[in-house]
């Protein structure tokens, strides 16, 4: 307890930061435990727009995890291991977009007692099967990936079987990462397949939503992972990963924004501009008339979530400076959410068109989260946000880190000396 | 990606790359061993699928709707709320008022359409739904995880889910458009329109024949004041709705899908095909 207080006079900035996260947190715990026990009649989802808010943070969380298994790959399945400087952290960000994405889902789906149901019902013509599974498997393989980082910077590394397993899972970690990259080439995609399947509804069906969900995934996800890094690094006032690394990381999103940009205005203007689909332009039209649709697209899904940041990510000057490399990481992650949001709702706002007359007098839908939608949103960002701030204080995540002490998975008498982190 | 200081892959990274992809596929094929009864359920699953569509050995229950003999009056909509309690907005066969290319105003209802290439099928993570050897999309409530993507995939709108626990709130419909004959469905799964699947079964068992016996026959069919709803076997040519399909026009909604919905309409007056 006096260790505690001790702590908190020596750093009272950051004590008041993990409070108030705490407290964002326990609005959301309330949240979650009020809609488990009163039901979703509590939101305003309804018939005609059963999915929102949550699945909106659940796609999201998953697209910035993409970090992860980009950087993972890079260091164990491409044998790039310098790169480690910033992988562990990416892994972090991926384990923590995942389990909050897990626990969105699981508020989200009506009977939270059958999570386990599709691992014992199949159905593999669902690309929703494929994507539990992808999901289930790979925070598996993150599970291990971090659990070695926090066994080696936690006192748990002086029992000497967790140390054990810490080095398995080090010397398992290249088919990991194998896997890792696997499942989530064909999860990060078919989420995006999730909506672009449906034939049903003109704003939805497109070939090329598997790939433009990856690629933004990808750019957002490494964008989220330097934007993270140099806040810490500002916050911590060191250097955290070698600036050449930085560098190269930061080409690789401009490289996945730029091919994200490409594509996606490209299958607009074949699916929306050039191809003059009726169907298409009707709901396109009913969506400019009831919602900022066109306007939040070409604003925050292409200009201000893929164009800028890709610009900073690519041009060299921008690229070394560390505020500029913020602003994009923001703006990636800025651009995906809204992307994930208008996707969610585009569809389901407009209605369908399955009647013979001529009408269209079906209503189109309205949709603003309900308090309680929100209160269990803003636990799963305070949930991320926590588990970062703690992490990045606690745990050994920046190997390269300036006054850091070297920790490797391969060396366990060096991972005896690196005690406390470095402050 | 330009990092000079090491090669994008090596040609000993190539055959570790290699391993991986071998140790994956061993994995694989090492997780189908304790899963064989999942892979058997799988396969009678494609089985059922090709008994569906050979004719003669099953029924294949559908309907007719009449758009040119509907009046609207809804009695169809009330009777089901009656039968299978259901509240006002979380109808199984909802009325809409719609108007012809010409101008003429026309009534039209909508049940499941039973489609036999159903999108809400395809897509349900754990086949909670599914086509049964008599045609029917049927919902198994003890598999649904209340996900609501075959809300997402149903291109007609048939589906409702269970938002809140109903409790014994009273059903306004009954007793005089009916009473309940299956129970209330639980909070947070999906439900929708069965074609009063326990009469046809009930009926089945007992030799009478759906469409034609009034107990084995849904209660829209049966409260239709005008005939506007016939129901049968689409396999017996002569069925009250073969006979209306090969004597009439018929349509189907959203035939560019290719669900193959088993639910035809006639058009109404002033419609042409």
């Amino acid at each position: 307890m006096t260790a505690i207080v001790n702590f908190a006079r020596r750093s009272p900035l950051y004590t008041a930061w993990i409070l108030f996260l705490a407290l964002l947190l326990g609005i959301g715990v309330f949240s979650i435990l009020t809609v488990l026990a009163q039901g979703l009649g509590m939101t305003n989802l309804t018939n005609q727009l059963p999915w929102g808010l949550w699945i909106t943070v659940d796609l999201s969380s998953i697209a910035l995890g993409a970090g992860a298994f980009t950087l993972s790959a890079a260091v164990y399945v491409f044998g790039l291991k310098r790169y480690e400087a910033i992988a562990r952290a990416a892994v972090l960000i991926g384990l923590l977009g995942y389990t909050g994405a897990m626990l969105a889902l699981l508020v989200d789906i009506g009977r939270p007692d059958r999570f386990y149901h599709p691992l014992l019902y199949w159905n593999v013509h669902s690309v929703l099967w494929e994507i539990t599974l992808c999901v289930m498997f790979y925070t598996t393989v993150l599970v291990m990936e971090v659990l070695p980082i926090v066994i080696e910077s936690t006192p748990l590394r002086n029992n000497r079987w967790l140390l054990g397993l810490a080095h398995l899972l080090h010397r398992i970690m290249p088919v990991a990462a194998l896997f890792g990259m696997a499942l989530s080439l064909l999860h990060q995609s078919s989420l995006g397949a999730t909506y672009g399947v449906l034939t049903a509804r003109p704003v939805w069906f497109s070939p090329s939503a598997p790939v433009l969900f990856i690629l933004s995934a990808v750019a957002a996800g490494i964008g989220a992972t330097i934007a993270f890094t140099v806040v810490t690094e500002a916050l911590q006032k060191r250097q955290l990963v070698p600036p050449d690394i930085l560098n190269n990381v930061a080409l690789l999103a401009g490289v996945a924004a730029a091919a994200y940009l490409y594509l996606k205005v490209w299958s607009w203007a074949a699916t929306n501009y050039y191809s003059h689909s009726p169907a298409l332009e009707h709901d396109l039209e009913l969506l400019g008339e009831n919602t900022p649709y066109g306007f939040t697209f070409w604003w925050f899904e292409v200009l201000l979530g893929a164009l800028v940041p890709m610009v900073i990510y690519l041009w060299p000057r921008t690229r070394r400076s560390k505020l500029a490399l913020f602003v994009a990481g923001a703006l990636g992650i800025l651009g995906v959410i809204v992307y994930r949001w208008n996707m969610t709702l585009a569809g389901f706002v407009v209605p369908m068109d399955w009647s013979p007359g001529v009408l269209r007098n079906l209503e189109v839908a309205t949709y603003t989260p309900a308090p309680i939608e929100w209160g269990v949103a803003i636990g799963i960002v305070a949930y991320w946000l926590l588990a970062w701030s703690l992490a990045a204080r606690f745990l050994h995540l920046y190997p390269e880190a300036e006054g850091a002490r070297r920790v490797t998975g391969h060396a366990p008498a060096e991972a005896h000396e690196a005690a406390a982190p470095a402050r | 990606m330009s990092d000079n200081t090491t090669t994008v892959i090596s040609r000993r990274d190539l055959i570790k790359l290699m391993i991986g992809s071998g140790v994956s596929v061993a994995a694989a094929v090492a997780l189908a061993g304790p899963l064989t009864p999942l892979v058997e359920q799988l396969a009678s699953g494609l089985e059922r699928r090709t008994t569906a569509e050979s004719p003669r050995q099953h029924p294949r229950w559908g309907m007719v709707i009449d758009l040119s003999k509907c009046i609207g009056c809804e009695y169809c909509v009330y009777a089901c709320q009656a039968t299978n309690d259901t509240r006002d907005d979380m109808r199984w066969n909802i009325h809409l008022v719609d108007e012809t290319p010409t101008g003429r105003t026309f009534h039209i209802t909508r049940p499941c359409l039973h489609c036999q290439n159903a999108p809400c099928v395809r897509v349900c993570p754990v086949a909670a739904t599914y086509n049964r050897a008599d045609g029917l999309v049927v919902m198994d409530y003890n598999k649904c995880i209340g996900c609501r993507y075959c809300q997402a995939a149903c291109p007609y709108g048939a589906r409702v889910f269970n938002w809140e626990d109903r409790g014994d709130e009273p059903n306004p419909y009954v007793p005089f458009w009916g009473t309940p004959e299956v129970p209330r469905r639980p909070r947070g799964v999906v439900e929708k329109c069965t074609f009063c699947i326990h009469r046809i079964d009930a009926g089945v068992a007992q030799g009478l024949v759906p469409g034609i016996d009034r107990e084995a026959t849904p209660a829209c069919v049966n409260a239709c004041p005008v005939g506007a709803r016939a129901f049968g076997d689409l396999n017996d040519p002569e069925s009250p709705v073969s006979r209306l399909i090969l004597t009439r026009p018929t349509l189907r909604l959203r035939e560019d899908l290719g669900t193959e919905a088993n639910v035809y309409y006639i058009p109404p007056e002033g419609m042409a095909l």
